[in-house]
């Protein structure tokens, strides 16, 4: 299974609040925490082809280009799945792994999982829940991130094998 | 092992950092905290760690020099047990559901009620309030009384123990009838306290709390095994993407603030601080750069890495991890859930806590003064301000080299095994081209 995960600048490695402004861009690896995504990813012989960031300013300040470009982008990759998060409790980058994910149900084939906290997230869950899958995981600091993670990577091969989601719903996501 | 650990250590950890007692002791002593960083700085000036300092001053405006700051450190640090009551009351009665403020003075009314109120000077009795009652050393008193106060006005409340006033009695007013009834029980539940207490040897609740409770534990707490059990806890907790020090905090941290405190009032009089294990102690000499001292990290990061990743993730997070802001690292690097970086994570703050704990046990660096720092504060300069003397920039100049000595075969695993990555990568192009799109 072929994976592209997506994170903000923190999530990523490339800096803290103050490089919300830092441009999209990727690299085919796993990038910051992607790298405990893809850990669990190994043992299920999948790997993460690529790692999209974007700080979550510019991506305010260019949603569009953004959108279109992420999606257009795991696409040509012939990505099996794509991963919007885990975003923790950051509220700028539950927004964008919402929006994300939205465009991608809409504009493309390639299913998408997000995962975020619910502490100062609930409105974003509150949109996006009904037609996406939004995993729960904990806050930053919060207990239970390991099993998060797990369940994520469990979410993705049933994305990717197009199994009906509705038990994994019920049973991880919002 | 990992997994039968967060099995056990998951929901206890759970359960504290969700402890609605514990949370209103850690609410109560953010709402006071603020208020002795700007009376430290008070404090810090006119007492400042430079030979001559005071006496220049005093020259220079007259003899009345240190009072005026004194007239400012002690509105706080003389106080600090009746403001502990206020302050935890408020935050308890928020969590428990209560109008905070009239949580707050219910618990300030019945502190007093606790405190000595008169004075025997001579042979003759005065009004007054001495401010030992109501200081550091009434701290634990203040906690208690907060929780109790709070929990009997709920008890009124909850049963509806109120008076109802007819419709058409403007809010304010009613409100101030259903007060009545729970106020009520709440002053005469430490009215009888008090005249239980006053027919023991005891004499006062003050005294009870103090001698059974408070040195006790204080005692215990600020030991060296117990500090190194505090920073060991807040440092494996990360490892699993838990914020260890939310959760030592609630059970340490009433006891670091009542130490922090004594060391204030000393400092303050101008006499020997007495004690090495201070919340200045575990924020200035335990961790440089956030939490498992991960500014040594970047600064090995920072010069000897080759994987380009790691190094522009150094680049980025050395300046925030001189003012102790960790997080760029903590998810960036990542720290949690990796195995390699746990070792150097847990081990700097332990060994930290050791070589402080001795070097000032033994008299080689002077403790802290109580006084407290804003966080940011970067360290070297922290350590001179903490303990007013050039050996505590000493101390933390030893202990970051140190942690750069621990932290560098960890780092250098963690490179190469990134390197290979991008090695393998780099045959096919890291970069991914978006113009292609």
């Amino acid at each position: 299974m072929k994976v592209i995960i997506i994170l903000d600048q923190i999530q990523a490695g490339l800096g803290g609040k103050e490089r919300a402004d830092t441009p999209y861009g990727g690299k085919k690896i796993a990038m910051g925490i992607a790298e405990n995504v893809e850990k669990l990813l190994i043992k299920n012989d999948s790997e993460i082809i690529g790692t999209f960031y974007c700080g979550t300013q510019y991506y305010q300040d260019h949603r569009t280009e953004v959108l279109n470009k992420f999606t257009k982008m795991a696409e040509k990759m012939q990505a099996d799945v794509v991963i919007a998060g885990p975003t923790f409790d950051y509220p700028e980058f539950a927004q964008m792994s919402g929006e994300i994910a939205e465009y991608f149900r809409m504009n493309s084939d390639i299913p998408i999982v997000s995962a975020m906290a619910q502490e100062k997230n609930q409105d974003v869950i509150d949109r996006y829940k009904d037609d996406n899958l939004i995993l729960k995981m904990p806050k930053k600091g919060g207990a239970g991130l390991a099993d998060s993670l797990e369940n994520l990577v469990v979410g993705c091969e049933l994305l990717a094998g197009h199994a009906d989601m509705t038990k994994f719903k019920a049973d991880f996501c919002y | 092992m990992q997994k039968k650990f967060e099995k056990i250590m998951m929901p206890l950890a759970a359960k504290l950092g969700n402890n609605v007692v514990l949370k209103s002791l850690r609410d109560g002593f953010l709402i006071i905290t603020p208020l002795i960083i700007v009376t430290s700085i008070f404090l810090l000036i006119g007492n400042f760690p430079i030979p001559g300092w005071s006496e220049f001053w005093i020259k220079l405006c007259g003899p009345k020099f240190p009072e005026w700051f004194s007239a400012v450190s002690n509105s706080v640090f003389s106080f600090t047990g009746m403001l502990s009551a206020i302050a935890i009351a408020y935050a308890y009665g928020k969590n428990r559901g209560m109008n905070p403020i009239q949580a707050g003075m219910v618990s300030l009314i019945s502190f007093l009620i606790l405190t000595p109120t008169s004075i025997t000077v001579g042979k003759e009795k005065i009004s007054a309030v001495m401010t030992q009652f109501v200081g550091p050393n009434g701290i634990f008193l203040g906690i208690i009384i907060a929780l109790l106060s709070v929990e009997i006005y709920r008890f009124a409340v909850k049963r509806h123990w109120t008076i109802k006033m007819p419709d058409g009695v403007p809010p304010a007013v009613s409100q101030s009838f259903d007060a009545l009834i729970p106020s009520g029980l709440v002053v005469l539940f430490f009215f009888i306290v008090r005249i239980v207490f006053s027919l023991t040897s005891f004499q006062t609740a003050y005294n009870f709390i103090y001698t059974m409770l408070q040195a006790p534990l204080k005692n215990v707490g600020i030991s060296l095994p117990s500090v190194l059990l505090y920073n060991f806890l807040a440092s494996f907790f990360w490892f699993f993407g838990i914020n260890g020090p939310s959760i030592t905090n609630a059970v340490w941290q009433p006891i670091f603030f009542v130490a922090t405190q004594d060391n204030l009032k000393a400092f303050q009089s101008h006499v020997a601080v007495p004690h090495t294990y201070t919340q200045p102690f575990i924020d200035i000499f335990t961790t440089y750069g956030g939490g498992g001292s991960t500014l040594a990290l970047l600064i090995v990061v920072f010069t000897i890495c080759k994987s380009k990743r790691i190094k522009e993730l150094g680049k980025l997070a050395i300046l925030p991890g001189i003012f102790g802001i960790n997080e760029p690292v903590i998810f960036g690097l990542p720290v949690v859930l990796n195995p390699i970086i746990v070792v150097p994570f847990i081990l700097c703050p332990v060994l930290n806590t050791l070589l402080s704990g001795l070097a000032m046990d033994l008299g080689l660096v002077a403790k802290t003064t109580g006084v407290l720092l804003p966080w940011t504060t970067p360290p070297i300069i922290s350590g001179w301000l903490a303990t007013g003397s050039w050996t505590g920039s000493a101390l933390q100049l030893v202990e970051l080299v140190l942690n750069i000595l621990i932290y560098y075969p960890f780092v250098k695993m963690l490179d190469k095994q990134y390197l290979k990555d991008e090695q393998v990568a780099d045959e096919n192009d890291l970069d991914i081209d978006f113009s292609q799109v």
